[in-house]
């Protein structure tokens, strides 16, 4: 059984983390693993894209047409450009918060929020306002913990293992906040 | 021990297991990384040079001395550094000598798409092609070994999918290797006729040697299986690609691309119908076997751009007729609205180019985050080509215009970290042969940093930043050429600057403008945020084509008209649109 999980989202949103945290997760979990790290220019607010796989045994980090499980979209509209790597009927966590790019600024085209929407027509897709739920845990920043935290529930991990991952890769002082923004998402009911 | 590592992290890790000693390098993606990560080793010497010809000359001087070195750097780092290199490695080595280049196929972040496996060989090197981070690792160590067993500098080619890719490395102790000492012999060392005439017989030599090392050598991996009459000949991530795939055919995987063992070749040539090679970017392996005769197919059936997913070569070898069903289907990509990177919130470089695109000058950019002004949110830059490159391009344009009665000036634009790496000799070259009529504009977007490539110091950063040991003032560098006529201004005043550039502008002669802010992400600025009064904005969008990222026309409760609107959560506060607003609608929260 091969795991899929694509990561989209706008540079400096924290994709590295994100896929570096899911990524351990699974290795400790004793599985074999493979990502792409961010593809796109990681800051300066162009669009990002990430993967990571893994099972028994994985040979390559990418992740074909159709054959992804989950996607966790950061941001919506990135979520629906890369909506074509998932399988029908997969997750797509929704990170509601829009960020505009520049087409959509200088008002040269429309921020397509109904092809957005349409995508809950193929693919099982769970809403949320990760920010907002990251200021109830306590740190604004740990918008993607919350993200990590609703993923978990699909991937029959133990969160033991997700809890002592975070621990050794957050900032000393975000720790508590993480740990209750991940379980924030994880018992979430959008 | 098992750790999830990068490619990146796994080359730097294989550097200090096999005893590196001197690293170093020039930021630029997908390689940044590796140089990154030796910087936290103990007992390695590492640095980001001011380019990568010194990079590569650092790790030169290192070998000559026994030590094992390596420089790494992205494709076309190694035009720069090609010409040390290429009389280098007419020198038998002496410590361990590895270049890591980090090739760009489908150019997620580069300028062009060069496969420097074609440098490698012209180079007379060995080139080894890993395709996940283990590979990268075990490649580093046994390049390294072969370098001194062979006297040969390596290549390790990597691709940026497996630079910035993560998976499991076995972690192994540093086994120390200690400097033998430079012996003096100038036949060796000294490459000058008559010593170079022996130097081509000794490097072809030691390129045969390597190719007969290369016929049974662990690191080729020969997976046949029975029946099948098709071998597929392949390397790097283009086997973990084809892997996926799981067919019934044999598979001949190259751990070193260059050279390889035609013996190999033309037994396995004997022992199948038909071969096909998969690689990306240029045909190099089909050619290489072509050359020793052997018939094969390759790019004929796969793309000689871009990267080449398992979908790609599934497709390609149902085309073929080795498959007769294809597992994934043909699925359309998302066309959508596009996102195109952009100057980030308060970025110093917005003002400038905002400015020179009002203006409507010819400006000839360069490379580094100001590239973006390329971007149709700005289209302020009409050329960019390579590294420091403005400044030849500048004179020779406007040389040509002169010449050509065309009285228009003409603007360069260069950052700090290209300044140190390649506009030195260029800035030099200005006041050669110089006319009463020129008229070039000069604007060094000093940010103190190497934005692009994640914020390394570059040779101004100490004057900012105490850490860094560098404090070279460009001004005082440009006064000593005789490059008299240099201002500096803050670019946040955006009157005054664009003042200072129209000025220039006008005036026939070399006119230098150094803007001093820094760069707002690696320095991490943050003021009060700017608002803007619904009921002053006359919504001319002249804020919104600043193309700044809080900036948006927005609909206000009560209003008909959409009027401007700035996201407080990513407004830094550089007061660049209060400046530009014609109606002052625009005012700084207290």
């Amino acid at each position: 059984m091969i795991k899929n999980i694509i990561l989209a989202g706008v540079g400096g949103q924290g994709l590295v983390l994100a896929t570096r945290l899911i990524v351990e997760v699974a290795f400790r979990a004793g599985f074999d693993v493979k990502t792409n790290d961010v593809i796109g220019l990681s800051q300066r607010g162009g669009r990002v894209w990430g993967s990571v796989r893994f099972g028994e045994k994985i040979y390559s980090p990418n992740i074909p047409p159709k054959e992804g499980d989950i996607l966790l979209g950061l941001e919506p509209l990135e979520a629906y450009r890369w909506s074509h790597l998932m399988k029908d009927g997969g997750y797509i966590i929704l990170n509601e918060k829009e960020d505009y790019p520049t087409p959509v600024l200088l008002e040269l085209e429309k921020y397509p929020a109904e092809e957005i929407e349409a995508m809950k027509d193929n693919y099982k897709v769970i809403n949320v306002d990760a920010v907002e739920e990251a200021k109830k845990a306590g740190n604004i920043k740990a918008a993607n913990t919350v993200i990590l935290g609703i993923m978990a529930r699909y991937l029959d991990i133990d969160t033991k293992i997700w809890e002592e991952v975070i621990r050794e890769n957050v900032p000393e002082k975000a720790i508590e906040a993480n740990i209750n923004a991940f379980y924030r998402g994880y018992s979430y009911q959008p | 021990m098992k750790k999830v590592l990068t490619g990146n992290q796994a080359i730097a890790q294989g550097f200090y297991e096999a005893g590196g000693l001197v690293a170093a390098s020039y930021p630029g993606s997908p390689t940044v990384e590796i140089m990154e990560t030796l910087k936290g080793y103990e007992g390695i010497y590492a640095e980001f040079s001011t380019n990568e010809k010194v990079a590569l000359e650092v790790a030169i001087g290192g070998s000559l001395y026994g030590a094992r070195s390596m420089a790494s750097m992205k494709h076309v780092g190694v035009n720069i550094a090609a010409d040390p290199l290429l009389t280098f490695t007419q020198t038998p080595i002496n410590g361990g000598f590895v270049l890591v280049t980090g090739d760009d196929p489908g150019m997620a972040s580069s300028q062009n798409e060069q496969d420097n496996r074609i440098i490698g060989k012209f180079a007379n090197m060995g080139i080894f092609y890993p395709g996940s981070s283990q590979e990268a690792k075990d490649f580093m160590k046994i390049a390294l070994e072969l370098s001194e067993k062979f006297q040969t500098p390596m290549m390790i080619d990597i691709t940026s999918r497996v630079c910035h890719s993560r998976g499991p490395v076995e972690i192994g102790e540093r086994v120390e290797h200690k400097p033998g000492g430079f012996k003096r012999d100038q036949e060796k060392y000294c490459m000058l006729p008559p010593y170079t005439f022996k130097a081509q017989y000794f490097m072809k030599e030691r390129i045969e040697k390597l190719e007969k090392y290369a016929y049974d050598a662990a690191f080729n991996i020969l997976e046949e299986v029975e029946g099948s009459d098709t071998l597929i000949v392949t390397s790097g991530l283009m086997y973990y690609n084809l892997k996926e795939l799981n067919l019934p055919v044999s598979i001949y995987k190259l751990g070193m691309v260059y050279p390889i063992s035609t013996k190999r070749m033309k037994e396995l040539a004997q022992k199948y119908k038909r071969i096909i090679v998969i690689e990306e970017m240029m045909p190099f392996i089909e050619n290489e076997l072509k050359l020793m005769g052997i018939d094969c197919t390759g790019k004929e059936y796969f793309s000689f751009t871009g990267e080449i997913h398992t979908e790609d070569i599934e497709e390609a070898l149902y085309r073929m007729g080795v498959i007769d069903k294809r597992k994934y289907e043909d699925v359309k990509a998302v066309e959508t609205v596009g996102r195109p990177p952009m100057f980030c919130a308060g970025c110093p470089h917005r003002p400038v180019f905002d400015i020179l695109r009002k203006l409507n000058v010819t400006v000839i950019g360069d490379i580094g985050c100001y590239s973006m002004a390329v971007l149709p949110a700005f289209k302020a830059a009409h050329v960019s080509l390579s590294m420091g490159a403005t400044l030849g391009v500048t004179k020779g344009m406007n040389k040509a215009m002169r010449l050509n009665e065309d009285k228009k000036p003409i603007v360069s634009v260069i950052g700090d970290g290209t300044f140190f790496h390649s506009g030195l000799p260029g800035f030099v070259n200005l006041l050669h042969q110089l006319d009463e009529e020129d008229n070039m504009t000069f604007i060094i977007l000093d940010n103190r940093t190497t934005a692009m490539t994640g914020g390394q110091p570059t040779a101004s950063s100490g004057r900012f930043n105490r850490k860094d040991d560098m404090d070279i003032d460009i001004k005082e560098v440009l006064r000593s050429f005789g490059i008299e006529n240099v201002r500096e201004v803050d670019q946040f005043k955006y009157r005054e600057t664009r003042e200072a550039i129209r000025a220039a502008t006008k005036e026939q002669r070399i006119s230098v403008i150094i803007t001093t802010r820094p760069c707002t992400l690696k320095y991490k600025i943050k003021e009060g945020h700017y608002y803007v009064n619904p009921s002053i904005c006359i919504g001319c969008r002249t804020c919104v084509k600043l193309n700044c990222p809080p900036i948006r026309m927005a609909k206000y409760e009560g209003i008909d008209d959409l009027k401007s609107f700035i996201d407080p959560d990513k407004c830094i506060g550089c007061s660049v649109c209060a400046q530009t607003c014609p109606v002052g609608a625009i005012k700084r929260s207290e």
